[in-house]
């Protein structure tokens, strides 16, 4: 095991980590406002994976260049799902609520595979494609994008929400409902809102993967998962806070793959997570 | 005289008239199981679209060298035709214990036919056993099941025994045509139970043939990221790598090898992900080279023209809406089932026993095949014992047969083309 | 409703159950009850911690594949019945339990299911890779004929299978009810309502939440050997699923968490309904079955949150 795999494998992780990180983004965001777990997060990733691969197939659009319009889309879908599912369910007990986002990805995973079969779909030729080469160190240019381009998600989405006047109502709810209801803030709106926008993060993580990553409806279960991980371990409702936990597990899921062994990859991020939490039982940065 | 005359016949009609009138049954009904969501899905809507193929060339008449092709139905059971009830597994052993008997007890199938994964594939086989009603399976590779003696199962594909003995074969053989001596060998597999027979399998014969396994990966499937895995095998190095993966996996495993410049000089693997159509198409010339052990191959229809035929049929169907080729698992399935009605139609009955019995005695002839086999004919085990895995490589965007040598399309390409001279 | 009338009715239910395989000769019917009385039991199992107790636990599947694997293993390894490999089963469940609730029964909410999560993932992986016990190949349970209920296999037909199923049901109904009556469900329900004040009023907390996980384990773990029983195959994917401890829990949700016959009705809709979503229309391979079921999960939990208990007990209050 020489300096050059594991420094390799570090910039591998540290790569795949930010693209965790915007995924968990919007789930975090969601549960800040609600405390409601999107539990079909994996398969809002699936679509927009989808979105960014039909624009490809049927009208030549380069990922990159579809981006926002899976963000869109997905933004979207995100209000739909609220405003269709959420809404009637803000007020149940959290299992219920789990419930229900549960039947909705077992749901749209169904119709995935009822409209576009199971066949695994991969976007060819991309815009870019490639390798760089850096002092024997190679880094995957669709891995290099895909990582700057959930970053500059990350740094807008906390543009938005610190600096922006909408983004004040929304921290403003998510702190504590009734005051910002009673300071005319339309907290349907922002709930709305908040998976309007949870769900554009997951769009653009979607169509950055899809350069690089094949498509299937069953896609995203693996991603959640770590996505969730994330979200607890940054702190549920902290979002820089996911930004390091999501890094924290690519870069953990890579070196302990290479340092104990690739089978225990995950039982690493797992155990990490465990530790943190039980010595910080509200993640690194969350408040509880 | 004339009493005597109506008196025999009368007597020969009352022998006569119960057979007529007792059970020529009007059709044949099979129960098929495979996985119809879920991972596997695709291979499973693959195989049963051979099935659909296999059926119409049973009730049609074909112009084709394919058991029971040129009629139409099953002579031997008066034209009688068959009927395929398709049952989703969803990939569960125990959801497949329950269709089996739903499949036997309620829909009152004659034999069942599935289900491709070893585990459904045993639960399926108990029930059957169980039942006494025959099961063929023709395409699950765990070499175990025809270990258990069961009496109703039998199974035409070759399994993982054949399969990696036919690469530690052509790694041997190799060996001695170019003047190379391998030394180490790396073992990657997904950690499902097809990988993990599969390896078992492997690290076995390895050890048997004198190759030290220098590493040894077992990831979980679906996985997000293979960076880790990629860089202990580009760490290891070994000379020979033999992986086991499906489609997803296959393809990430390849864009991150080339992406960390990770450059086996052989790499035999283990079909699944590699035999899925998709594959070659979808990597094109990142796959140049590789090798992968295959039950079946396209190219054999430059010697068997009616390979050609078949998968022209296959493409065609109603329910092949994307037009994919007829690959290793779905032509398994193919030639499976039809061994399968060619029981039935010998037995002359939809008695399990007969068509137990009629299994036992299958001695289809390998001109009648669409794979590579010498035949198919059951040991006493239920094995079909003319079976022959053979080696394809990627040469020039597609699949060309090249071992063993004398059933070879093409010569090997050896070493690997490291990714910087690819072009 | 009077007691008597409760007893009376209860008792011709329990008479009903019990005719059923006299009734109901055909095989597959048969599996559906015990596919019903298998997921009642564990809904039942994970209703004592979650419902009762108030501790979200979304990785019960450990205790399901660790019953499993521990019955079917000694079986092979030692020969013992399944009978004491149950019992094996159940002490390693209960112990392990305990073991995972020390350090997890300090969260609280989403950490804590995000975490029970965590320790099933390890748990299935761990097994993925452990070759004596097969690893991902699975494990067969040998087959033993003729039928005999001290190696706990059936093969002539299922009758036996329902009636031990029927009985594991009634035993954690047993347990349930149990428990709901007594000081030890009282404490469950007041660290359930708010944790903190019950500590405040001296309730030794952590103590009661690991009886409870004990109980649920030690629960699940029993339907763990049953299962193996049942199938004679086992696989970490089957035994051991993220997948699994998902659909336990929602089967008690849907009925109706932290009620007594929540899990049973649970069960009873739920089984039916994905088998004969599968049936109808799985055969296409367009995965309608799954589409159906998410689309009705998803209609149930926005029309009765509480489950199908609350809306019984909604209407009761009304005429109370």
């Amino acid at each position: 095991m020489t300096l050059e795999v594991l420094l390799q494998g570090l910039i591998g992780g540290l790569l795949m980590g930010f693209v965790y990180a915007l995924i968990a983004a919007g789930l975090s965001l969601i549960f800040g406002l609600m405390e409601i777990v999107n539990f079909a997060h994996g398969e809002f990733l699936m679509l927009a994976m989808f979105a960014t691969f039909w624009a490809w197939a049927l009208a030549g659009l380069d990922p990159l260049l579809s981006l926002p319009l899976t963000a869109a889309l997905l933004f979207l879908l995100g209000i739909a799902v609220y405003h269709g599912l959420i809404r009637w369910i803000l007020g149940a007990p959290m299992l219920a609520q789990i419930f229900a986002t549960f039947g909705l990805a077992v749901f749209l995973r169904s119709a995935a595979q009822a409209l576009w079969g199971v066949d695994f779909r991969l976007v060819k030729d991309p815009l870019v494609s490639g390798r760089i080469s850096l002092g024997g160190l190679f880094i995957g240019l669709p891995q290099l994008v895909a990582s700057v381009g959930a970053l500059a998600a990350f740094a807008f989405l906390y543009w938005l929400i610190r600096k922006t006047e909408t983004g004040r109502a929304l921290q403003a709810t998510a702190q504590d409902r009734q005051a910002a209801a009673l300071m005319g803030i339309d907290t349907q709106w922002m709930f709305a809102l908040g998976w309007g926008i949870g769900a554009a993060c997951v769009g653009v993580a979607g169509g950055l993967l899809t350069i690089f990553f094949y498509v299937f409806p069953d896609v995203g279960a693996s991603f959640a998962l770590l996505a969730y991980v994330a979200v607890a371990l940054g702190g549920f409702g902290n979002v820089p806070g996911t930004l390091a936990a999501g890094v924290v597990v690519g870069v953990v899921e890579v070196m302990s793959g290479l340092l104990i062994a690739p089978t225990l990859k995950y039982v690493t991020v797992f155990l990490i997570y465990l530790a943190v939490v039980l010595w910080r039982p509200q993640g690194l940065f969350g408040r509880f | 005289m004339a009493t005597r005359v109506t008196a025999l016949v009368l007597a020969l009609l009352a022998v006569i008239a119960p057979a007529a009138f007792a059970q020529t049954p009007k059709e044949v009904v099979i129960g098929v199981l495979y996985p119809l969501s879920g991972n596997a899905a695709q291979v499973g809507i693959d195989s049963a679209n051979a099935v659909r193929l296999a059926v119409d060339i049973i009730n049609a008449k074909h112009d084709l060298n394919l058991p029971l092709a040129r009629g139409e139905g099953l002579p031997g059971l008066g034209g009688a035709k068959i009927r395929v009830i398709f049952v989703d597994h969803q990939g569960k052993p125990d959801v497949g214990q329950a269709e089996a008997e739903r499949l036997i007890t309620q829909e009152k199938v004659h034999a069942v036919f599935g289900a491709y994964f070893s585990g459904v594939t045993q639960t399926v086989a108990q029930v059957a056993e169980r039942y006494g009603v025959p099961h063929l399976n023709a395409e699950s590779s765990s070499p175990l099941l025809t270990e258990r003696g069961l009496k109703w199962f039998f199974r035409t594909s070759p399994h993982d025994g054949h399969f990696s003995q036919a690469m530690f074969d052509y790694i041997r053989d190799l060996e001695k045509r170019r003047n190379v001596k391998f030394k180490t060998v790396g073992i990657m597999h997904e950690a499902t139970q097809f990988g993990s027979d599969s390896a078992k399998v492997q690290e076995e014969l390895a050890a048997k043939y004198g190759y030290e396994v220098t590493v040894k990966i077992s990831y979980r499937d679906k996985a997000t990221n293979l960076d880790a895995e990629v860089g202990k095998l580009k760490a290891a190095n070994p000379d020979i790598l033999l992986p086991s993966s499906y489609t997803n996996d296959a393809i990430l495993f390849v864009k991150t090898a080339k992406n960390l410049d990770y450059n086996p000089r052989l790499l035999i693997a283990q079909n699944a992900g590699w035999t899925d159509p998709t594959f070659v198409k979808e990597m094109g010339k990142d796959v140049e080279g590789h090798i992968t052990r295959a039950p079946f191959a396209l190219d054999m229809a430059a010697k068997k023209p009616m390979i050609r035929q078949v998968n022209e049929m296959f493409k065609k169907l109603k329910d092949n809406s994307t037009g994919r080729d007829i690959s290793d698992a779905p032509a398994r399935a193919f030639t499976g089932f039809l061994t399968l009605a060619d029981a039935i139609n010998r037995a002359k009955s939809v008695s399990p026993e007969e068509i137990r019995k009629a299994l036992v005695a299958t001695n289809i002839p390998a001109d009648q095949l669409i794979m590579p086999w010498t035949g198919v004919k059951f040991d006493e085990k239920g094995q079909n014992t003319g079976v022959r895995a053979i080696l394809q490589q990627v040469q020039n965007g597609a699949y060309a047969t090249i071992y063993p040598f004398e059933l070879a399309a093409a010569d090997p390409t050896f070493p690997l083309t490291p990714w910087k001279d690819r072009k | 409703m009077a007691p008597a009338l409760r007893w009376g009715l209860g008792a011709l239910a329990l008479a009903a159950l019990l005719a059923v395989p006299f009734v109901v000769t055909q095989p597959y019917p048969r599996h559906v009850f015990i596919s019903i009385f298998l997921y009642a039991t564990l809904a039942q199992a994970w209703n004592l911690l979650a419902g009762y107790c108030g501790q979200i636990s979304l990785g019960h599947a450990v205790f399901f594949g660790t019953g499993a694997y521990t019955s079917s293993v000694l079986g092979k390894e030692l020969g013992l019945t399944p009978w004491a490999g149950m019992v094996a089963g159940v002490a390693l469940a209960v112990a392990l339990s305990q073991l995972i609730g020390y350090p997890v029964f300090r969260l609280r909410g989403h950490y804590l299911a995000i975490a029970t999560i965590a320790v099933g993932e390890i748990v299935q992986t761990l097994m993925l890779n452990w070759d004596w016990v097969g690893a991902a190949r699975g494990f067969f349970v040998p087959i033993k004929r003729p039928d005999s209920f001290v190696n706990f296999q059936f093969h002539q037909s299922k009758q036996t299978y329902y009636y031990i199923a029927l009985g594991l049901l009634l035993l954690a109904l047993g347990v349930a009810r149990r428990i709901e009556r007594s000081r030890t469900g009282f404490y469950f329900r007041a660290i359930r309502e708010d944790q903190d004040a019950a500590a405040s009023l001296g309730i030794p907390v952590a103590a009661y939440k690991q009886r409870a996980m004990a109980w649920s384990a030690g629960l699940t773990a029993m339907g763990g050997t049953f299962y193996a029983q049942y199938i004679l195959f086992i696989d970490p994917e089957s035994v051991f699923p993220l997948s699994l401890s998902i659909l336990i829990c929602l089967v008690a949700v849907l009925g109706g968490v932290g009620t007594l016959w929540g899990p049973l009705v649970g069960a009873a809709i739920l089984v039916p309904l994905s088998e004969g979503t599968r049936i109808y229309f799985g055969g296409t391979g367009k995965a309608i079955d799954l589409l159906i079921f998410g689309a009705l999960i998803m209609l149930i939990s926005v029309v009765q949150p509480g489950g199908i208990m609350a809306l019984a007990q909604r209407g009761r209050r009304r005429t109370g």
